[in-house]
């Protein structure tokens, strides 16, 4: 306890200099201005937002990246109550309930509850994090690579079952992501692999062009397909404060929207996404009156928002103590974190103990800024909501340029990154969901790593997987989690959830 | 469920060309890859060499392709909506043309001068906002301008990124 209260106090001292509080702020800001946008999800907000963290230091650039990705999260929120827009997998709940409020005049409580139980979720999972990460790191330290390739197996598997879609296609493109993650220069024989005798390519593929080309571009020509139906709310937003008796029907949902997305969020595998949907199914379960739910319960956006939040937190836990992102977005952080030269993993609370404690400590400060910021901001976003789509992507392509070229200074990157908007495009026409694939990606390199150096320690001997008890325990969860979710029974309640 | 298991009784045909061509691009995928990594080494399990990921992940896109490709002759999905090459030409082109100009581009006969963001980025908006139907010509002229100095300003100054301007007009 008393380690937790010094590494606290380390890390607020850390993101408390004036710097890391407007760095953090700022980021915060661009973040919901950015993820408000309808059709801009997390994703691609953080994307979009990479290169302007170019120019900080380490510490600076991973508070302003942990602000953006906040400040996506709640844009997302924001879109999906006043114009029916989710953002992203994990505010679809959120429509529900949320947008009905907002119909009916009450979108100013619904914002205000959402950004109050968020607020909450985000205090909890902040000191579930400080609370966790010293031991799940000396954790970390005794993982073997047969441990480390197993748990990315496990990690891989969880992300198939949770996809969007078909679990068939989810697989094809958690390949297909490793797959890309091969091209380039063999690491350990120096051999060049698949590079078509193309020198751009001899460094393999650029994290930041698959992700700028498959969630921009690739986004953008989506939408420009399909003619938007902004159902933006007419009816006044109204007081934002929610009343006695809506902190009343709230506090119950926040608590265990609270517990069930923190805990689901340390899931290696997209855990997180479930945690809305867990909680708005619990609070519709135990509800006296069921048939409220649907038509504005306040409970339906107070319980999914505070699981959302909780658990977008809590994802950083895999990272940062084992560096192993979860999802699609903990894997553009990790690529974010490699531009500024960090690898991700146990190391880094050990080696940069600033670092780590500092983004914990700024995690807490995003959270209070939001609340801060979003509040009396309001009536801008929904200004933000109406502008035409004809002049957001537009606007969307020149940062995404921008940001490309300034990666490496290398104007070819952009004519990549328009080949992978083309693939990307292809991937969606076809019905894949893409993010698998950056995961798959971003973990391919890794696994790579790990699986030579297992079968090296164990002289090229499969079992040594199966030996190691850790390393065993985590392949059969895998098993079993495939298993039941390609069991037919399963199969169909997984469609239900997904399309609800 | 029922209508779908009476359709399976009959014969097989495409019920998914959205599927079916999902997964011959999945295989077709593997299958270049398996191609292109042919001459490299397998290697041992004990020493795994440079070929054998690349090899064996291939393997596994193209057996995935399959049943993705053969579940679309038994189960009904989707077909295959159509493409709107407005917006891959008109989005994808504008990007392409700013890598080309950006820093200028010397290729064979091709040959680009290095025009610096004062060209790229309103060569961007301009031509990437023609994919939209609703495009206004005054509009997307007005908002170039704007959003290439407002891009200027953020990227060249704010966060000091070395981006050309215009070195053939103002030197930098």
């Amino acid at each position: 306890m008393s380690e937790m209260i010094s590494h606290l106090t380390l890390g607020f001292g850390v993101a408390l200099t004036l710097q890391n509080l407007a760095l953090a702020f700022v980021g915060c800001l661009v973040g919901t201005l950015i993820g408000v946008l309808p059709g801009v999800g997390p994703i691609a907000t953080i994307a979009m937002l990479l290169p302007i963290t170019f120019g900080l230091d380490p510490v600076g650039a991973l508070i302003m990246l942990a602000g953006i990705y906040y400040g996506a999260q709640y844009g997302g929120s924001t879109t999906a109550i006043l114009v029916n827009i989710p953002g992203e997998a994990t505010s679809v709940v959120t429509t529900l309930d949320g947008h009905q409020m907002a119909k009916q005049g009450r979108a100013g409580v619904a914002l205000g509850t959402a950004a109050l139980g968020s607020f909450f979720a985000g205090c909890v999972a902040t000191v579930v994090i400080a609370a966790l990460g010293a031991p799940l790191t000396r954790l970390a330290l005794l993982f073997g690579p047969a441990e480390y390739f197993s748990l990315m197996v496990m990690g891989l598997c969880f992300a198939v079952v949770l996809a969007r879609g078909s679990i068939l296609k989810a697989f094809c493109m958690i390949m297909l992501g490793l797959l890309l993650s091969t091209v380039g220069t063999d690491l350990e024989t120096g051999q060049e692999r698949m590079t078509f005798g193309f020198p751009p390519l001899s460094d393999g593929i650029d994290f930041a062009v698959l992700a700028m080309g498959v969630f921009g571009f690739a986004e953008v020509l989506r939408n420009l397909e399909n003619p938007e139906t902004r159902d933006v709310v007419k009816a006044k937003i109204g007081r934002l404060l929610p009343d006695w008796n809506d902190i009343k029907q709230s506090i119950n949902p926040v608590l265990r929207g609270t517990g069930i997305g923190a805990i689901l969020g340390i899931l290696p595998g997209n855990g997180a996404v479930l945690g809305p949907f867990a909680s708005y199914t619990i609070e519709k379960k135990i509800a006296k009156d069921p048939s409220r739910f649907g038509r504005g319960a306040i409970e339906g956006v107070a319980g999914p928002e505070s699981a959302n939040n909780a658990g977008a937190q809590t994802a950083f836990i895999p990272l940062l103590t084992l560096g192993i992102p979860p999802n699609a977005v903990m894997a553009l952080m990790v690529g974010a974190m490699t531009i500024h030269g960090i690898i991700p993993g146990p190391q880094v609370m050990t080696k940069n103990p600033e670092l780590f404690w500092g983004m914990i400590a700024s995690m807490w400060i995003g959270n209070l800024m939001l609340l801060v910021i979003n509040l009396p901001l309001v009536g801008l976003w929904v200004k933000l909501l109406q502008v035409p789509y004809r002049l957001m992507f537009p606007a969307i392509l020149i940062f995404c340029c921008i940001g490309i070229y300034s990666v490496n200074n290398q104007p070819v990157d952009v004519a990549f990154t328009a080949l992978f908007g083309l693939f990307g495009y292809i991937l969606i026409k076809l019905g894949f969901e893409p993010a698998p694939m950056l995961l798959g990606f971003v973990l391919g390199k890794l696994m790579e790593e790990k699986l030579r150096q297992a079968l090296i320690i164990s002289r090229g001997s499969f079992m040594t997987f199966v030996e190691r008890p850790i390393s065993a325990g985590l392949l059969v969860v895998s098993v079993i989690v495939l298993t039941i979710a390609l069991m037919p029974a399963m199969s169909k309640k997984r469609d239900e959830v997904f399309t609800e | 469920m029922s209508l779908n298991r009476i359709e399976r009784a009959q014969s097989l045909r495409i019920r998914s060309q959205q599927d079916l061509a999902a997964g011959l691009f999945i295989i077709a995928l593997g299958a270049l890859a398996i191609f292109l990594s042919w001459d490299l080494p397998m290697g041992s399990l004990r020493q795994i060499g440079a070929g054998m990921l690349p090899k064996a992940i291939a393997t596994i896109c193209i057996g995935l392709g399959a049943l993705l490709a053969l579940s679309a002759l038994r189960y009904n999905g989707e077909k295959l909506s159509g493409w709107s090459w407005r917006g891959v030409i008109f989005v994808l082109g504008g990007a392409v043309l700013f890598g080309l100009t950006i820093r200028g581009f010397d290729f064979g006969p091709i040959k680009v001068p290095q025009l610096g963001l004062i060209v790229s980025g309103p060569l961007v908006v301009l031509v990437s906002g023609l994919a939209a139907e609703d495009k206004k010509w005054k509009e997307l002229i007005i908002f170039a301008i704007v959003m290439t100095l407002f891009c200027a300003l953020l990227f060249k100054y704010a966060l000091s990124l070395p981006i050309p301007l215009a070195p053939w007009l103002l030197g930098i």
